[in-house]
């Protein structure tokens, strides 16, 4: 059995030696002060430094890696960019960090197949990139596109602000090559569209690396759209706002895109980018309806008059390929432009049903004064889900306990109203606590007899996704909170 | 061509997910017999056929709606409840779920989910994986499990519900699912174009790639299909020839644009002859299309899974062996009936190995769907030596140990090893 509850034992100058023979003089890092950096992902509130670091370049490495982490009994955990909001990348228990940056080829394009075969390092954005004249795109998006990895994408199952429309990352996932726990290379799914079985792919992409370690993904490509009309609605509150969304998707309108942004964030994106947005307004809705030429217009017209029967002060539209980019840089970017607000931030990543969005944001701002702490708002609203930001200082132990409180407090209330404590994000470490609310014990079981099949000793990202590793007596965890959880 | 096996089971009907628990809690504990779920029964040949006698569990009793919130766009329901009831709850809301169910006055929500049913309009739509957010279903020891859950965007926990769509009724016994649904779309229209060949066609499917357009279906039909299709549907097109058939859906504007726009495309590359449906002949043409599958009474039908780029290749040869082909073309999936005079094992395999032999070669697959039972042992095989099987077969010990659920569906029961 593993030993994922404690550190792992100080890694020997035997195992440095095994991966280093694996990985070459330039493909490992274990001096304290180079490690630094892969102490935390997107989620600085818990901290946790690998005991090595290693950077595989094919397929083979990453098997043999795995293969002597398994033999020396010590933990490992897959790392991408480490964008991750939840710290789905935190090395719980210490051990190998298998960071897969370098695995970045695009090994295959086939437009009349609709696939490319790409390596988990390769950046989300330079697959679009690679595609550009060619009139397909990858559809996922998420706003760190600029930064984080298809692996990341594939392990944490992203969204972005275009999946309202085109789904999330599994819609585009057909077919991976994957390294087991066990260091054996498998398969699952493929370039063929469908093949009898079980869709192991589907159960795959979401786990969260406690699967094992991904190591090509074949990925489906999406043709672009001919015409886009991307607007800005002007609204005074951010309760007319979300009424705005709610009648938009009642009226059975499904945008592109469909992104709010409150007034707090506004300033800080205003300050960032300059774009011109009205730094009185309560709220703004980032709008945009893709498709035929034909009927954009027709689309377009209909959500202004809806954001206009809501209340919006005004509707603008974006008049140039120009401003279409700069409102979505504004966008996207938008988390680099917090820096402005505070030290730090964490982002949480609830989703309601899309109906319940002015009672969450009334609940989140209520949430804000109780703890005296200030949450900022810009999220995918079509498609329910939400990412209050909390500002704090993380050098103030007071307020680092505030935003954990007003955090959960917001989690739980979205459960209440139906819907879930991620929608994009995952659980990571962050949220492993909500796992039991959410889910019955039954469920949590089910859920860890499957990770058996694939992850039988838990060695592989020990203590994550489910509340037990389905190993050897962590229930007392369940009630601690996780800030604890990442030194042990 | 129902098998016997569950033919001869007893049936059991349970009234609540709590009752089908303790029924399968008390059945793992004690008697260990083959279970089999069942829900319209129009599937029920599909894969390996069970040999042992059982108990046949019906969802017909667990058909109720549980919750529609319209303006969410979702709906929560059991998995007994008919395809057909769905699809009126939902249009009387102006929505739908999207995807070809046929036999929709028999087939439940459940069945299909469990079969993964699928048709043309996958293209556009996808399939059942894309539209189910949330899953409640029971292990062969009695034991309830949820996923997902009842919002359009959730991370939480592994997502079972993928490993449930198409796992045949042999992990767990499907009781309500939530699915995302989409708005109906204000019109429909079809193009039904011929061709001297395949080679032809398959020039066209190329082009379309980078169509201006978006056609919701590419459907390819040999001669004989689309004889046969014709029959039905009673729309005097032309025929006896390879036919491309588009779908096209959306408001008015769109459609009509799309289809002058279409027309323009595919004409580039000489069509026999072109016709355009609409209203009421297009709707009783797509629904001809979509009951294709389950109207044909020829007696051994497969399913290849090929690489879109492969498939008019891959027809060709079908049609070259008699075999009436339909093919999902933008998904490089092929369904073929074999010609009535293959009617003994040796005939039908005569056929089938160098299709297979085609599939296989291009990194595709081929599976026998329906035939007699009696052929069944000689015709129909999964190619599960994979390490991805493999991992199917340890979930599969691992959720059901006992191999209660479908015994012999997926993975063949040796004699000695029976439960």
């Amino acid at each position: 059995m593993a030993s994922q509850v404690t550190n792992s034992g100080p890694i020997t100058v035997e195992i440095i030696d095994r991966l280093r023979e694996i990985v070459g003089a330039d493909g490992i890092l274990f001096d304290p002060d180079e490690l630094l950096v892969y102490e935390c992902d997107g989620y600085v509130v818990e901290k946790k430094t690998p005991d090595t670091v290693v950077f595989p370049t094919t397929t083979e490495q990453v098997a043999e890696i795995v293969k002597v982490c398994n033999e020396f009994d010590v933990p490992f955990v897959p790392r991408g960019a480490g964008t991750s909001l939840a710290g789905g990348c935190l090395p719980v228990g210490g051990g190998i960090m298998v960071t897969l940056t370098r695995m970045k080829r695009i090994l295959e394009v086939n437009l009349r197949d609709r696939y490319a075969i790409v390596e988990p390092g390769l950046v989300n954005v330079h697959l679009t990139q690679h595609l550009k004249e060619t009139g397909f795109h990858y559809a996922p998006d998420p706003s760190s596109q600029g930064a984080c990895t298809i692996g990341g994408n594939v392990a944490t199952n992203s969204g972005g602000p275009h999946t309202l429309k085109y789904g999330v990352t599994v819609n585009h996932i057909l077919g991976l090559e994957v390294v087991l726990p066990d260091g054996s290379i498998t398969q699952i799914g493929g370039p063929i569209e469908e093949s009898p079985g079980y869709d192991l792919a589907g159960l795959f992409v979401g786990s969260e690396g406690t699967f094992g370690i991904c190591t090509k993904i074949i990925v489906r490509l999406t043709r672009n759209p001919t015409a886009y009309r991307t607007m800005l609605g002007i609204f005074e509150s951010v309760t007319d706002a979300t009424q705005a969304i709610s009648e938009i998707i009642g009226a059975g309108i499904i945008p592109a895109a469909l992104e709010m942004m409150d007034q707090g964030i506004i300033e800080a994106i205003e300050a960032a980018f300059g774009f011109g947005f009205p730094l009185d307004a309560g709220a703004v809705l980032l709008i945009e309806v893709d498709g035929l030429e034909v009927s954009v217009d027709a689309e377009a017209d209909a959500i202004h008059k809806i954001c206009k029967a809501a209340g919006a002060r005004e509707v603008q539209a974006a008049n140039s390929p120009e401003e279409r980019q700069l409102l979505w840089k504004s966008r996207k970017q938008a988390f680099g432009a917090i820096g402005r607000l505070s030290p730090s931030y964490c982002t949480q990543d609830g989703v309601v049903p899309r109906t319940k969005l002015p009672e969450i944001l009334e609940s989140i701002t209520a949430t804000g004064i109780k703890h005296n702490i200030r949450i900022v708002n810009v999220f995918h609203a079509g498609d329910g889900n939400i990412h209050p930001i909390l500002l704090f200082d993380e050098r103030d132990q007071d307020q680092i306990d505030r935003v954990l409180k007003a955090s959960d407090e917001i989690l739980e209330k979205c459960i209440e109203l139906g819907g879930s404590v991620t929608g994009e994000h995952g659980i990571g470490v962050e949220k492993i606590n909500f796992m039991d609310k959410l889910f019955t014990q039954s469920d949590l079981d089910v859920m860890g007899l499957v990770r058996t099949v694939f992850n039988p000793t838990g060695n592989c990202s020990p203590q994550k996704m489910l509340p037990t590793a389905g190993a050897c007596g962590m229930e007392h965890i369940k009630k601690s909170h996780p800030g604890r959880q990442a030194a042990m | 061509m129902s098998p016997t096996a569950i033919e001869a089971s007893e049936e059991f009907q349970p009234a609540t997910p709590a009752e089908l628990s303790r029924f399968l809690a008390e059945n793992s504990a004690g008697a260990q017999k083959p279970v089999y779920p069942v829900g319209g029964r129009t599937a029920l040949n599909y894969g390996h056929l069970p040999s042992q006698n059982g108990i046949a569990v019906s969802l017909a009793g667990l058909s109720k709606q549980i919750d529609y919130p319209n303006r969410d766009m979702t709906i929560t329901l059991e998995a007994g409840m008919r395809v057909e009831t769905l699809n009126k709850i939902l249009k009387d809301q102006n929505q739908r779920l999207p995807i070809d169910i046929a036999q929709a006055h028999r087939a439940t929500i459940g069945g299909a989910i469990a079969t993964n049913a699928s048709g043309p309009h996958r293209y556009f739509h996808g399939t059942l994986r894309d539209y189910v957010i949330g899953i409640e279903a029971v292990t062969a020891d009695g034991t309830v499990f949820h996923a997902g859950g009842r919002v359009v965007k959730n991370v939480a926990g592994y997502d079972l519900c993928k490993l449930m769509v198409g796992s045949l009724g042999t992990l767990g016994i499907i009781t309500s699912v939530t699915l995302k649904v989409r708005p109906c779309t204000e019109t429909t229209s079809l193009i039904w174009a011929t061709y001297d060949n395949f080679s032809e066609v398959d020039a066209v499917l190329e082009n379309l790639l980078v169509s201006e357009a978006r056609p919701v279906f590419l459907e390819v039909f040999n001669g004989k299909a689309a004889h046969q299709i014709i029959g039905e549907s009673r729309i005097n097109l032309p025929e006896d020839k390879p036919v491309l058939c588009l779908g096209i859906e959306g408001t008015e504007a769109e459609v009509g644009w799309q289809v002058k726009q279409l027309k323009r495309e595919i004409s580039s590359i000489g069509p026999d002859e072109l016709t355009v449906l609409e209203n009421d002949d297009a709707t009783k043409l797509t629904s001809t299309i979509q009951e294709y599958q389950t109207s044909s009474d020829d007696p051994i039908s497969f399913q290849a899974n090929l690489l879109p780029s492969h498939t008019m290749d891959f027809v060709q040869l079908a049609t070259e062996f008699h075999v009436a082909v339909q093919s999902h073309a933008g998904n490089g999936i092929v369904l073929g009936h074999l010609p009535d005079d293959a009617s003994t094992p040796e005939q039908a395999e005569a056929l089938l190995a160098p299709l297979r032999e085609k599939a296989t070669s291009g990194q595709g697959n081929l599976t026998v769907l329906n035939c007699e039972d009696h052929l069944k042992d000689q015709l129909f095989h999964y190619e599960d030596s994979t390490p991805e099987w493999n991992l199917m077969k340890r979930l599969k010990t691992q959720l059901d140990p006992h191999n209660i659920l479908n015994p012999g569906r997926l993975f063949p029961v040796k004699a000695d090893s029976a439960t």
